[in-house]
């Protein structure tokens, strides 16, 4: 889907070295109302999504688990919980305004001890191989520049029987559904980013990104493509989001 | 996607939620939890077929639907016995008659019934924050008047009634009589099993149709009890 020259941010192409730029600055816009426009935006439906992530998951006690793009940390505070004192939660992202912010809430909210921090960039992963049981991106992928290179490298870091999740926003499968959906996400959702958090381009990029990123077949082929075993998807919300996953076998 | 018996999600995260906030409402029984930190429990509520795994946390639980590996311990009972046996200082009961099954670790079973038995939330320092102190005291003050006239009432009503039923109409026997009654009838019960003890002992003597020498008659009172004993002692060991 990207020649080696130009990549996709939203509907615009750019240069493959000045996406990961611009999908900084749209972090960084938002970051201070991140929880708040998720929220809104998905009116708290978002937590689900991420809760069924965390039990799809299969984390038990004791187990490592790496969360890219982790945002304000919201995959990571459940995976905290499960692998207790005896596990490891590592929370990631790429843009330090988004991590500073995830870990402020985490420390906020009593999660500490087996959580780490580090700002790493998900195409090239920071940590030996085979040392994660979990990798899990959510709403991370679809701004990587190269996709295919962050699933190589998530199979990478998990240990033979490890499992990587994908949740991320995906195409309805019901054609009303998908009027709806893009109505909502083309007037409503900019809308909203302009009164909230000021900046609409910002979640005029989201949708133009959400609506750009592989659909659940491609992705799975991908996730294939990266060396994942025993791939499936799973459906949420009609299909505005699915949750991909893959072993390491 | 999700197993049968596994409550759905929005459900759970809404109980989390209320839960917490619950948590949240006594900050020092809350942080007891501290101890129980990374454990998994699963409750299973009988009659429904639901299961709910509870991992808690620093100050609060987490509530899942699925786990992938086996719980520290099991609490399996229907949901009013469990709240019973959460509320109640008395766990004893639920759990001799049988109506919560535990399994696994029984001490963190016990650990957590202590927390969930343990909260006490300040309700007046919670109604504080709305009405200011000085009213939120006074609230306080009229529901524990309330609280000790409710109690003092009900402690002179049983009292009345008892002093009624045992002195007055003489319906019920009076605490020592019942105490002597009782003593007389342990004392009853003692001579029966004696006379039984003495009745199988002729019995045997005349069967062999001679006098039993090795157990010549005893020439004390003393002697008659050992003797006794000795005959409860081998039928306590048929």
């Amino acid at each position: 889907m990207t020649d080696e020259k130009t990549t996709n941010f939203g509907y615009q192409k750019v240069p493959v070295e000045e996406k990961a730029g611009r999908v900084r600055a749209v972090f960084d816009s938002v970051a201070s109302r991140y929880d708040l426009m998720n929220d809104l935006m998905s009116l708290g439906i978002h937590r689900l999504w991420k809760r069924q992530t965390v039990e799809l998951a299969g984390v038990r006690r004791g187990q490592r688990v790496l969360d890219l793009a982790a945002g304000t940390g919201d995959l990571s505070e459940r995976f905290a919980g499960i692998v207790g004192k005896g596990g490891e939660v590592v929370v990631t992202d790429i843009n330090s305004a988004m991590l500073a912010r995830g870990r402020a809430r985490l420390v906020d909210v009593g999660v500490s001890g087996n959580v780490h921090f580090a700002q790493v960039d998900a195409e090239a992963l920071p940590f030996s191989a085979s040392h994660f049981d979990c990798v899990s991106i959510g709403f991370g992928l679809r701004n990587v520049t190269h996709k295919q290179r962050a699933l190589e490298e998530m199979f990478r870091v998990l240990r033979p029987g490890g499992r990587a999740l994908v949740l991320e926003f995906s195409h309805p499968e019901s054609p009303p559904l998908r009027k709806v959906y893009d109505l909502y996400s083309f007037s409503a959702l900019p809308l909203l980013g302009r009164l909230i958090a000021g900046d609409a381009d910002s979640y005029r990029y989201l949708a133009e990104s959400i609506r750009m990123h592989p659909n659940q077949e491609t992705l799975l082929g991908m996730m294939e493509q990266a060396g994942f075993e025993r791939c499936d998807f799973f459906n949420l919300s009609g299909g505005i989001v699915a949750i991909h996953r893959g072993y390491r076998l | 996607m999700s197993e049968g018996g596994s409550v759905p999600d929005a459900v759970l995260a809404t109980l989390e939620t209320v839960v917490n906030y619950y948590l949240s409402l006594d900050p020092e029984g809350a942080a007891r939890l501290g101890d129980l930190q990374g454990r998994v429990i699963l409750i299973e509520l009988a009659g429904f077929g639901t299961r709910v795994y509870v991992v808690p946390g620093d100050g609060g639980l987490q509530l899942f639907g699925d786990y992938a590996g086996e719980p520290d311990c099991v609490l399996y009972g229907t949901p009013l016995a469990l709240a019973r046996m959460g509320v109640s200082g008395q766990r004893e009961d639920q759990l001799f008659s049988g109506e919560v099954r535990i399994a696994g670790d029984t001490h963190l079973a016990q650990a957590f019934g202590n927390f969930l038995g343990g909260l006490e939330v300040d309700w007046e320092e919670q109604l504080s924050r709305l009405l200011g102190d000085a009213a939120a005291h006074q609230v306080g003050v009229q529901v524990q008047s309330v609280e000790r006239w409710g109690r003092r009432t009900s402690d002179i009503l049983t009292q009345d009634i008892q002093e009624y039923l045992q002195e007055e109409a003489r319906l019920l026997p009076g605490r020592y009589e019942t105490r002597a009654f009782l003593d007389d009838v342990d004392r009853l019960r003692d001579d029966v099993d004696r006379l039984a003890a003495r009745v199988e002992r002729l019995a045997n003597a005349l069967g062999e149709g001679r006098p039993d020498r090795e157990t010549p008659a005893p020439e004390s009172d003393a002697q008659r009890v050992d003797m006794q004993r000795a005959t409860y002692r081998d039928r306590a060991g048929e």
